[in-house]
């Protein structure tokens, strides 16, 4: 399994440092220019529509937290999508599964191999994107008046990371149990979507407010607050076990999968 | 009771409501080379997919080397080289890489680096990229990756589609190597004559049943033959009325016929006629194949 897993990861060297390149805009871009924009974006603290949007922009934890807490993730789930999906539903899709369930290695260590090389991808991604935050932020600090510590930086986009953890082995739950990837892409980019709108306006429309458990973004804390203490044990349990939930539901359905075939799983052992 | 390499038993499989194979019961020896014939959509490719547990039997059983296909698929897997029918590659990596990769992957049971003896044997640039390959190039990486392992069983959907007829030999050349070491290969074909040159046996299979297993020279000369008679007296139109024997043309004195049964009562009947000449003409299994297949012909089930 370990072969293959080199080999998942060779194969995303491209992603890691595009995504990581891409990712890095955040940090780049709006941490930098933060003290250009620190005297305007308190003025708009109070503005509904930034609350809509889970953007609470009065101080530098608060501008930290509505940005780049929020959106890197957002953006960084969408990696998770493509490479969830695109790992089994798309290499299916093209025909290069075939190739690799025919090599002497059980179905499980494919889409554990698979899994692992996500995990590390997108963790990298994330410990760059820290590494280049702590960086522009020593940079500025000087310029901004701020309780966050570098090291409170570094540790909020850390904790970021099991979002996108649940939403890639979310994918690759749908992409072993859908028959085919552009409906898997459907529904995990809804749940992604939904989940974002639905959990900030969960806050200002009580009729949502029974619903903000199923929405996936309730469970990262975008304020400053959280920037600076950390994300609160319980959501990250959460999306973890969100996650393992989607892996182990991934190996099951694939597990019994007949490949290349397109079908839905109750359709596959029915007799006429 | 003997030992067979692949047995297949009242295997089954239904994609939803559709159906893909029937009951097919199929054995393949140690050491032969076994055709495997049918039109597009008969169920070829999807017995070949069980054999590997790319699909999962409705019913029925497949084991290969003894080891059941479902539970002990990695054991077997060991020592299967697969050509997949549609196959499907890595386009942004070199041949060479390509093959580096899935040696890797696959752990080396043959000679290390043989897949460089066989790009050369096949005319294939491995330093290109696979994505800039044409059909017949990517088939040849295929073939390769299949041949490489240097294993005991090679399953091959379609080896020589897209090949050119040069390629095409060398190929079949290859397949006989193979089974001159002693290992065994299950393949499917559409092109009868490549099929009749190398394989010992063949499988028909149609509708997603197997009509026919049979050896390749069994199949030419028992099941069909052609005989043109030559009489004095032409005897009428209705002289041959006999289940199995169909009547394919006549001239001043000659009748042609095909026989599949019934042929002491052709040769008695031709006797009251004066017979004066008997030639019989050699069928190619390509018109074999066309007797289970033909139009308005249900086959004969076996």
């Amino acid at each position: 399994m370990f072969r293959l897993l080199w080999q998942e990861l060779r194969f995303r060297r491209s992603a890691i440092i595009g995504w990581s390149l891409g990712l890095c805009f955040f940090p780049l871009v709006y941490i930098a220019i933060y003290p250009s924009v620190a005297e305007e974006m308190a003025g708009l603290a109070d503005l509904e529509l930034y609350q809509a949007l889970g953007m609470n922009l009065g101080t530098f934890s608060d501008w930290v937290g509505s940005i780049l807490i929020v959106f890197m993730p957002l953006v960084a789930a969408i990696y998770g999508i493509i490479d969830g999906i695109g790992t089994l539903a798309g290499e299916e899709e093209d025909g290069r599964l075939e190739m690799i369930v025919t090599l002497p290695l059980p179905r499980w260590q494919i889409v554990t191999a698979k899994a692992l090389a996500f995990v590390i991808s997108s963790i990298i991604m994330f410990v760059v994107v820290a590494v280049v935050s702590l960086l522009v932020f020593q940079s500025i600090q000087s310029q901004i008046e701020t309780e966050l510590t570098s090291g409170d930086l570094f540790t909020a986009v850390l904790m970021a990371w099991p979002l996108v953890f649940a939403v890639g082995m979310l994918s690759l739950f749908l992409a072993a149990f859908c028959a085919n990837r552009r409906f898997a892409s459907m529904i995990a980019a809804a749940v992604l979507v939904v989940g974002y709108f639905g959990s900030n306006l969960a806050v200002s429309t009580t009729a949502l407010e029974p619903f903000e458990p199923f929405f996936l973004f309730t469970y990262l804390d975008a304020s400053g607050t959280a920037v600076r203490e950390g994300q609160a044990a319980g959501d990250m349990l959460v999306l973890l076990a969100m996650g393992l939930v989607s892996f182990t539901l991934a190996l099951f359905f694939f597990q019994r999968r007949d490949l290349t075939v397109g079908l839905w799983p109750w359709q596959r052992a029915r007799v006429v | 009771m003997r030992n067979y390499l692949i047995e297949t038993s009242g295997l089954t499989v239904y994609y939803g409501r559709h159906r893909g194979i029937t009951d097919v019961d199929l054995t393949v020896e140690q050491g032969e080379v076994f055709g495997f014939l049918g039109p597009n959509g008969a169920g070829k490719t999807t017995t070949q997919r069980v054999l590997l547990d790319i699909i999962r039997p409705t019913s029925g059983k497949a084991t290969i080397f003894g080891l059941d296909c479902q539970t002990q698929g990695v054991e077997l897997r060991q020592r299967i080289g697969y050509l997949p029918g549609e196959l499907a590659l890595y386009k942004n990596m070199k041949a060479s890489q390509f093959f580096k990769m899935y040696e890797y992957l696959r752990g080396q049971n043959g000679r290390k680096g043989y897949w460089q003896e066989l790009a050369q044997r096949l005319d294939l640039d491995t330093s290109r990229k696979i994505g800039n390959f044409s059909r017949g190039n990517k088939q040849k990486v295929g073939i390769v990756a299949a041949f490489m392992n240097q294993p005991d069983l090679l399953i091959l959907d379609e080896p020589t589609g897209g090949l050119d007829p040069l390629v095409q030999q060398t190929v079949l050349e290859m397949v006989r190597e193979a089974k001159a070491d002693g290992r065994t290969i299950f393949f499917s074909s559409h092109i009868l004559p490549e099929v009749q040159a190398v394989a010992d046996r063949v499988g028909i299979i149609r509708d997603g049943q197997l009509v026919t297993i049979q050896r390749v020279e069994e199949l030419i000369t028992q099941r069909v033959m052609r005989l043109n008679l030559t009489f004095e007296v032409l005897p009428p139109a209705n002289a041959f009325p006999f289940e199995g024997v169909t009547e394919l043309s006549r001239s001043e004195r000659a009748v042609m016929l095909e026989v599949q049964e019934n042929l002491p009562q052709v040769l008695t009947v031709a006797a009251q006629h004066n017979i004066q000449d008997i030639e019989t003409i050699n069928v190619s299994l390509e018109e074999i194949f066309l007797t289970y297949y033909g139009k308005g012909n249900g086959g004969n089930h076996v």
